[in-house]
């Protein structure tokens, strides 16, 4: 559409409304060409009916009466009476005096010729009974004029026809060229409308279409081959906002996801996640029967804390130690704030062994930590932690058990890690 | 309301149409002793073709006809008080004409000529030349019917050349006029010369001179009507047309004449 109004882009509804207006007049003047020869053909045949049909009917009656006379002539020649002849002589003047043989020149000259010469030898034989056939010669040579005029006349008549008839069958030559041109016409527009339908209009949509049910986060943005349609451009640009916006939302999805899961204070994921996720690590490690351990890990005397610093205090030691827990924490062990200054450990694919060696250090090196609170002071916390395995029972009954192992840590003085096998077994 | 007037109109008009089912025509009679109200007595040739074509035309319009035969003098007057619906007097058509009476469609066409004894023809060839024509005949008496085209053209001419117009009453009155040598010419129109001539002796009477083609002497010759009767002139000129084209008229034509008319 672009290359054919040299428009960069032109909207849909204009250009149709263009099209079918370019259309209209072209197809209204081929129509209009057509009326006209219509009209010429519809003069043509009324003049013929009106005008030359009357015309062509007086000749031939001219061309009657002129035989006619030449009849009564050759009557008058072979009468044998004069009552015969006193009737031919008066048809001969009645038809000669005729309106219809007065009006045409030649005729009336004829005519009058006629009558004169027929008058004349009627009048002869009165006194010479050979008149007759003295002037019979002469009769003949009048005779023939007469029959050769009688044939002119025919003809002038038909003739009249002819250019009336030629008018009409040039006007229909004409017609019909122009109604195969508007024919033409008509085709062309109608192939052109149809490729720029094609082109502009549904090769976009299918486009469209293909883009929308490809449409995902997962999947880059579609691109589009700028389109000269405004219309079709605009929904194209609003898939683009779309697959956009969609990002976006996945995005705030996931953002908001990562909150629920988390621990406001300390930024560690929370008890509801920690027990779905725990839960199903514990069910993989059965499945396939590899080694997991599960811990709980309490803040020593963290409510003296509280109540000699603040809780301010207590909060800015809940998040250093949660900091420490990160670092030093493997990839795939996961931490939660289990509640207050309670925590909860899983650690998949580790024996209890290989978790009390960690834990062991983990525990040493909390009770190294200095921690400097927000007035400056430092404060050094130190923890208790029980460990259980998981590998053979629900995720609460072992965290229950860790639960005991640490209660035992508290009780056998703090500071320190307890395995609950080995309380199991003692 | 305001169509009420037209509407009314229409319903007066209506009895008119009716009555038209009866139609008095009258047809000029060219010997007096077929005058007659009855239409009886002897009719000639032009009477009983123009009779014919009365009735064929009557029975187009689907009408009842009563024919009466008057005398041409009689025609004009007859028609402009009513006293007939239809005149079949070969009246040619002229403005004068038309100020009193309406005219159909043509029905035929006629020229005028001059009638003499053949004495009378041989004394002015002699003396004028046998091509005089009407316009240039000099010192004669030419003779016409009165209310006819050729009385009131004469009239026009009348002291130019020394001409003089005799009045006769009819056709057979004005030629019994040329045989007594009361007059020199009858000009009269070429149909009724035929048909007078033909009852005449032969040899008794000869044309004279060239056909005449002076203004209101040639020309088509129609059916007169009263001007009321609109209605009634346009279903005659319908029944004129369907007549000439179903070739009823020429048939009419062939019955009374050796020629054509047109």
């Amino acid at each position: 559409m672009s290359s054919l109004f040299g428009f960069k882009s032109i909207r849909a509804g204009h250009a149709f409304a263009l099209l079918a207006a370019v259309f209209v007049l072209t197809f209204g003047l081929m129509v209009t060409l057509v009326v006209l020869d219509q009209q010429r053909v519809i003069n043509a045949t009324s003049r013929l009916q009106e005008q030359t049909v009357p015309k062509i009917i007086r000749y031939q009656r001219l061309a009657r009466n002129l035989e006619q006379l030449r009849q009564e002539g050759e009557r008058l020649f072979a009468a044998s009476t004069s009552q015969a002849r006193q009737q031919a002589i008066f048809v001969v003047t009645l038809v000669s005096s005729h309106p219809s043989v007065l009006e045409h020149p030649e005729s009336a000259q004829l005519a009058r010729q006629t009558e004169r010469f027929l008058v004349e030898v009627m009048r002869q034989s009165a006194t010479d009974s050979r008149a007759f056939a003295a002037s019979y010669d002469d009769w003949q040579r009048l005779a023939a004029r007469l029959g050769l005029l009688v044939d002119d006349v025919s003809i002038q008549g038909i003739n009249l026809a002819h250019g009336d008839l030629s008018d009409v069958s040039a006007a229909m030559r004409q017609a019909r060229i122009k109604l195969t041109v508007a024919l033409v016409v008509v085709g062309l527009f109608l192939v052109l409308f149809l490729v720029l339908l094609r082109a502009h209009l549904i090769h976009p949509l299918q486009r469209i279409d293909r883009a929308l049910s490809n449409l995902g986060v997962d999947r880059p943005a579609p691109e589009f081959k700028a389109s000269a349609m405004v219309e079709i451009h605009a929904v194209e640009e609003a898939i683009g906002e779309l697959h956009a916006s969609l990002q976006q939302n996945e995005e705030a999805r996931q953002a908001l996801e990562k909150l629920a899961n988390k621990d406001g204070l300390t930024g560690l994921t929370n008890r509801r996640h920690f027990m779905l996720t725990a839960d199903a690590e514990l069910q993989r490690a059965q499945r396939y029967q590899r080694p997991i351990t599960v811990g709980m890990a309490d803040l020593d005397f963290f409510k003296q804390l509280n109540d000699t610093y603040g809780h301010a205090a207590g909060d800015a030691v809940l998040r250093a130690y949660a900091g420490l827990m990160l670092d030093t924490l493997r990839q795939s062990d996961m931490v939660c704030r289990y509640g207050g200054e309670e925590f909860a450990f899983i650690f998949p694919e580790s024996t209890l062994a290989e978790t009390e060696k960690l834990a062991e250090r983990f525990r040493a090196l909390c009770a190294d930590y200095d921690i400097r609170l927000a007035d400056g002071r430092l404060v050094r916390v130190t923890m208790s932690m029980g460990l259980a395995d998981a590998s053979d029972c629900p995720i609460e009954i072992a965290l229950k058990r860790a639960d005991e192992a640490l209660y035992e840590a508290k009780h056998q003085g703090r500071n320190r890690v307890v395995v609950a096998q080995a309380l199991a077994r003692r | 309301m305001r169509f009420l007037p037209f509407v009314l109109l229409l319903f007066l008009s209506l009895p008119s149409f009716a009555h038209v089912q009866e139609l008095r025509i009258a047809v000029g009679a060219y010997d007096e002793r077929a005058v007659s109200p009855a239409g009886g007595g002897r009719r000639n040739a032009l009477s009983a073709f123009n009779e014919d074509l009365a009735r064929e035309i009557c029975r187009r319009i689907n009408a009842r006809c009563r024919v009466t035969g008057i005398s041409f003098g009689e025609m004009l007057p007859g028609i402009e008080a009513q006293k007939f619906e239809l005149g079949f007097g070969n009246f040619l058509r002229t403005p004068e004409r038309e100020e009193r009476v309406a005219f159909s469609d043509p029905i035929w066409r006629s020229s005028s000529r001059l009638v003499s004894t053949p004495a009378t023809a041989r004394r002015f060839a002699a003396e004028q030349g046998k091509e005089v024509a009407l316009d240039s005949l000099r010192n004669a008496r030419i003779v016409a019917v009165p209310e006819t085209q050729q009385y009131r053209y004469l009239q026009g001419q009348a002291g130019r050349n020394g001409l003089t117009t005799v009045a006769a009453n009819s056709y057979v009155e004005a030629f019994a006029l040329l045989r007594e040598g009361m007059a020199d010419f009858f000009l009269l129109p070429m149909l009724s010369a035929y048909v007078q001539l033909g009852r005449e002796e032969a040899g008794q009477f000869e044309f004279f001179g060239a056909p005449v083609t002076e203004n209101g002497l040639v020309g088509s010759v129609h059916i007169v009507l009263p001007k009321a009767e609109e209605t009634l002139r346009y279903a005659v000129n319908k029944a004129i047309a369907a007549l000439r084209s179903d070739g009823s008229y020429h048939r009419i034509v062939r019955r009374h004449f050796p020629f054509s008319l047109e």
